[in-house]
């Protein structure tokens, strides 16, 4: 009997150290990467195709879990976690804003060192586009330290409906009152600025009932329509736009402590530019009066058919397509937006990029660095953004976006692409938040009728620099 | 006619008290419609009253294409679910239990400083969640108790507390004493007292007690979202990923599952119903 | 056996039965509560912000004048009273009114009770989610029932302060004045029938035996549900912060918002922690003002 269970308990030794000894042969680590992020689509795919696509190689087998967070909560779970020491993440996607007030905070990690050791991060740091560079990694602005690495690239674009600016009576119609084509193609939308939009808004701008692109409307209907929303950054993102255009500026970090925000926020070319954006949200939605006007109110509005046109980010691009969710799936054309006239007769496009990049934490151990940065290039090579881009993503390494092909991969590329050189961000400082929230207040006041811009501009102007002056970020 | 205010009241007040609850239900009853309707439906100028129902916000809530693929995955709804139930059910058992006691306590055995000890109780409730998160956060962390059920079900007792310790005791406060007196007379022991004598009468209070408790932490949703992982994780926190993203709320996909986490409150709370309108007396005079 | 209940009688000795059975209670609320307090209320002391390597650097009351210097804490605190005195105060009368209502026994009481009571079941971001879409000025109800019936044009309640005020307060009142009215029934079906009947002998008029008989037993539960009601409404974030994002401008920040912001997007830690001790402070003294004119009352009523 005993000599049965010693048996027993031999071979059931022998065949634990054998299955060690084969799985260290097999596996000798695994290196696990926790990553925050965003719960939407784009991440999704990020999880999906690393399981079914990475390629191990070497002894260590490299694991990336996405730890997916709701987006409305993302930015407090992040905050939470960091603050808390609790050190969970290795990497994290991260907004381009936060990346001063986390980089300050000792959480995320300087990558020069690396990417001066590595040839391979050298090409993909030079492939990258130039102002998704500065916006996405840099810290401070447009400086040469650089923190991340692109996830899902973002700008502005015109979705508009062809159906009704294509329509060859509507086209006459307009033609005969301001004389000038209504624009349908995206070769029309090229030479749009914000002043068409005046006539463009008081034409499309009809009750139900009237007639439209030859039928009778079901409900009202408005033209081109863009933010105007407190919460978040909503209203900022189209109005810095609106001031570069002008030739004005925001406060500008790259140019600390000498850069001012007194007299440069509320110079005349800013209020000039800011009463043209007021102005024209008066010929838009009537939604914009609340205050609450923001990328996904408009978003509804556009999807359900009560505006003619919509600006707004390439990532909420997907629904527009899918015919459970938009009733303008197949009517839909997408241009860049309009711009301004300038002297010289060009037309300015600056606007305020958007997306995330996602960064590494100072906790990680070599391994782990090692490990991501393989994930990083896996990412970032040629086959997985196509994927990406397939499934709904974006891409802002030049290799790829210039690439035949790469604007037939989703309908807005080409307008997407052709935005990119146009792209500006806004402060990356730790103070962000508090210059942003105070901006968003007073913009707020003025899209609701309560203060004209001039005054508003004058307050952020006025709070920016007392704040600044005391972070000795002024001088 | 004479009108009763406490009685019996016939059909006629049936009608006025249907056409009020009616009203006060109404966006109750558009959240529920919501959860049938396919989100154009929800969405529709003029409001759409008669549409085609689908239960396609129902299955979706457990089973989901996450990215633009067109994979559908099981969405570990159950889990959530479950959790909740699980989690909610022992904080609001803990707290009555430890709560009756304790108001017990201050109401038949008042210490010197009662009424301060009560207040502190109270201020517990005082201060934005916000403030203490992060420490909280942290000694959860340290102690370990951080994703465990044992963490957040201690936090969620502690919630409830103060609220269970007020009511209770003030329902023991309305109780005659007399009753009491004359059965510890009878010889009864303290236990018997207790849970003989007083706790009987005041099943108004427990139940109602029960019921604001189980609400509280059934929607408590900040707590959960920081101090539960994957596998403690309730149905609040799981329901905030119907918001943002592509686009902006699923109001159908939200709706459903509001529709189904609310209906084991609404069960509870029916069958505590007798219990909540029984009232406190047993036709003694108040003292 | 001996041991046993010689450890029980130690236990349930009269002397200290009070706090054996207290015990448990403050032993939960000192683990959870206190320890967090504390180190909140000890870095309010400090100069801290939580995004600089920079360590805390004590500094007396610091961060206490920060928070009462900058303007806009008086106007939010402003703020915040109106949303509780308005949201509070409709919750006492419906509720009370609604009460009233249920009291008798009537046929189908009990499902229509159960429709009244659903509103306070859902959580605060879902009230907050739909009644957002109903003050939507181009899909939501009210906006759509104003341009069928009232004027052609859409209706847009948030994009004044008053209107986003009055958006507010009418869906927190409309969640929990169920809450108010289930601890106002319960006291209404507790008061002794007898009392009635002795008031019907006596020809009471409605409004007396109302005073002298219902109202006394109702009251320490109206004033509990008031009690609680003010203190969750001060700290009131997810309704408000959903619903308008404490706008138009400024016009419904409240401080739960005002704490979040400075927590959370400021970074601002030490002066979070002020302004939550200020609102505390605030509150405790209401709160005693409170009791103690009913504990005046009720040794008066004696």
């Amino acid at each position: 009997m005993l000599n049965l269970t010693k048996k027993i308990l031999l071979a059931f030794l022998a065949s634990i150290i054998v299955s060690i000894g084969v799985s260290k042969t097999v596996n000798a680590k695994t290196v696990e990467i926790i990553m925050a992020a965003p719960d939407w689509p784009p991440t999704r795919f990020m999880q999906e195709y690393f399981n079914s696509n990475f390629p191990q190689s070497g002894d260590t087998e490299i694991k990336l879990t996405l730890d997916f967070i709701p987006w409305d909560n993302f930015y407090t779970n992040v905050a939470a976690s960091l603050t808390s020491g609790e050190q969970k993440y290795s990497m994290i996607v991260s907004d381009s804003q936060w990346l001063g007030a986390f980089i300050e905070g000792g959480y995320f990690q300087k990558l020069n060192k690396y990417i001066d050791a590595d040839p391979e991060l050298q090409a993909i740091f030079d492939d990258m586009h130039q102002g998704y560079k500065e916006g996405y990694t840099t810290y401070p602005y447009k400086s040469e330290n650089y923190y991340g690495f692109p996830q899902f690239p973002d700008n502005y674009v015109n979705f508009y409906r062809t159906d009704i600016f294509c329509n060859p009576e509507e086209n006459a119609a307009f033609r005969a009152k301001y004389g000038k084509k209504l624009p349908c193609t995206y070769a029309d939308w090229e030479i749009v600025v914000w002043d068409d939009i005046f006539n463009i808004n008081e034409f499309l701008t009809r009750k139900k009932g009237e007639m439209m692109a030859g039928k009778p409307l079901d409900d009202d209907i408005f033209g081109v329509t863009y933010q105007a929303g407190k919460a978040y950054d909503f209203s900022s993102m189209q109005i810095n736009g609106f001031f570069w255009q002008y030739g004005g500026d925001i406060w500008d970090e790259s140019n600390q402590p000498n850069a001012q925000a007194e007299g440069v926020v509320n110079s005349d070319v800013n209020v000039e530019a800011f009463t043209k954006y007021l102005d024209l949200l008066h010929t838009m939605h009537p939604s914009h009066r609340t205050g609450g006007m923001g990328i996904f109110e408009m978003q509804a509005l556009y999807l359900e058919g009560k505006i003619a046109s919509m600006i707004n980010w390439v990532g909420l691009g997907a629904p527009v397509v899918d015919p459970n969710l938009s009733k303008v799936n197949d009517i839909t054309g997408y241009s860049r937006q309009p711009g301004t006239m300038q002297d010289d007769g060009t037309i300015s496009r600056w606007a305020n990029l958007g997306g995330q990049p996602f960064v590494l934490t100072t906790w990680m151990t070599q391994d782990e660095i090692d490990a991501a940065f393989t994930i990083i290039k896996w990412w970032l090579s040629y086959d997985t953004q196509i994927a990406a881009v397939k499934a709904g993503g974006q891409s802002c390494m030049k290799s790829i976006i210039y690439s035949d092909g790469y604007n037939a991969l989703a309908p807005w590329n080409a307008a997407y692409v052709a935005s990119m050189d146009w792209q500006k961000d806004v402060w990356h400082i730790p103070e962000f938040f508090e210059l942003l929230t105070q901006q968003q207040e007073e913009f707020d006041k003025a899209i609701t009728g309560q203060q004209d811009a001039k005054t508003t501009l004058d307050n952020i102007a006025e709070f920016q620099q007392e704040l600044l002056e005391e972070v000795d970020r002024i001088q | 006619m004479k009108k009763k205010v406490i009685g019996q009241a016939g059909w006629l007040w049936t009608l006025l008290a249907s056409v009020v609850a009616f009203i006060y239900f109404f966006p109750v009853l558009f959240i529920i419609l919501t959860a049938f309707r396919s989100r154009s439906d929800t969405l529709a100028t003029p409001p759409k009253w008669f549409f085609t129902p689908t239960f396609d916000n129902f299955y979706h809530i457990f089973f989901r294409s996450m990215s633009n693929s067109t994979e559908y995955v099981a969405t570990g709804f159950h889990m959530y679910f479950f959790n909740s139930i699980y989690i909610s059910g022992i904080s609001v058992l803990l707290a009555l239990l430890i709560g009756t006691l304790a108001a017990y306590g201050f109401s038949r055995h008042p210490l010197r400083g009662n009424d301060t000890y009560m207040f502190i109780i109270l201020t517990t409730r005082m201060l934005p969640p916000i403030i203490v998160i992060v420490p909280i956060f942290l000694i959860f962390r340290i102690t370990g108790l951080a994703g465990t059920y044992t963490g957040i079900i201690l936090m969620y007792t502690a919630f409830n507390l103060p609220f269970s310790i007020w009511m209770m005791k003030s329902f023991f406060d309305e109780l005659n004493t007399e009753i009491e007196d004359a059965s510890r007379m009878d010889g009864a022991s303290e236990r018997s007292v207790f849970f003989g004598v007083c706790i009987p009468q005041v099943k108004a209070g427990l139940a109602a007690t029960s019921v604001f408790a189980l609400i509280l932490t059934w929607n408590e949703f900040l707590f959960s979202l920081l101090l539960t992982n994957k596998l403690t994780r309730t149905m609040p926190p799981a329901m905030a990923r119907t918001i943002g993203g592509e686009i902006n709320v699923d109001y159908g996909l939200l709706a459903a599952m509001i529709c189904l986490f609310i209906i084991p409150i609404f069960l509870i709370t029916y069958i505590l119903q007798n219990q909540l309108l029984r009232g406190v007396t047993f036709g003694t005079i108040k003292k | 056996m001996n041991r046993s209940s010689g450890f029980l009688s130690w236990f349930m000795d009269p002397k200290r039965r009070g706090p054996m059975l207290i015990a448990p209670a403050i032993t939960v609320l000192l683990l959870v509560n206190i320890i967090p307090l504390m180190w909140s209320f000890g870095l309010s002391f400090f100069k801290y912000r939580a995004n600089t390597l920079k360590l805390p650097k004590f500094s007396w009351f610091y961060s206490y004048e920060k928070v009462l210097t900058k303007d806009n804490i008086w106007e939010t605190l402003q703020t915040t009273a109106i949303i509780v005195a308005g949201s509070v105060g409709l919750q006492m009368i419906f509720g009370f009114l609604l009460a009233l209502l249920f009291a008798s026994q009537f046929p189908l009481r009990k499902i229509l009770l159960m429709f009244v009571l659903a509103p306070m079941m859902l959580s605060n971001v879902a009230v907050a989610i739909y009644f957002k879409l109903f003050y939507e000025p181009e899909f939501g109800l009210l906006s759509q029932f104003v341009q069928s019936f009232i004027t052609g044009e859409m209706y847009v309640l948030l994009g004044t302060p008053a209107g986003a005020l009055i958006g507010v307060i009418f869906a927190d009142a409309w969640q929990w004045t169920p809450f108010v009215m289930l601890l106002v029934l319960a006291g209404l079906v507790s008061v002794p029938k007898h009392l009635y009947e002795a008031a019907e002998i006596d020809r009471m008029s409605w409004w007396r035996k109302f005073t002298t008989i219902t109202f006394p037993y109702v009251r320490s539960l109206l004033l509990l549900a008031v009690l609680f009601r003010t203190i969750e409404t001060v700290k009131i974030f997810d309704l408000v912060f959903i619903l308008t994002n404490g706008g138009p401008g400024t016009a419904t920040e409240t401080i739960g918002v005002l704490v979040y912001r400075t927590a959370f997007q400021f970074f601002r830690t030490s002066n979070s922690a002020a302004m939550g001790y200020i609102l505390l402070f605030a509150v405790i003294v209401l709160t005693s003002l409170y009791l103690y004119v009913i504990k005046q009352r009720e040794s008066e009523e004696i």
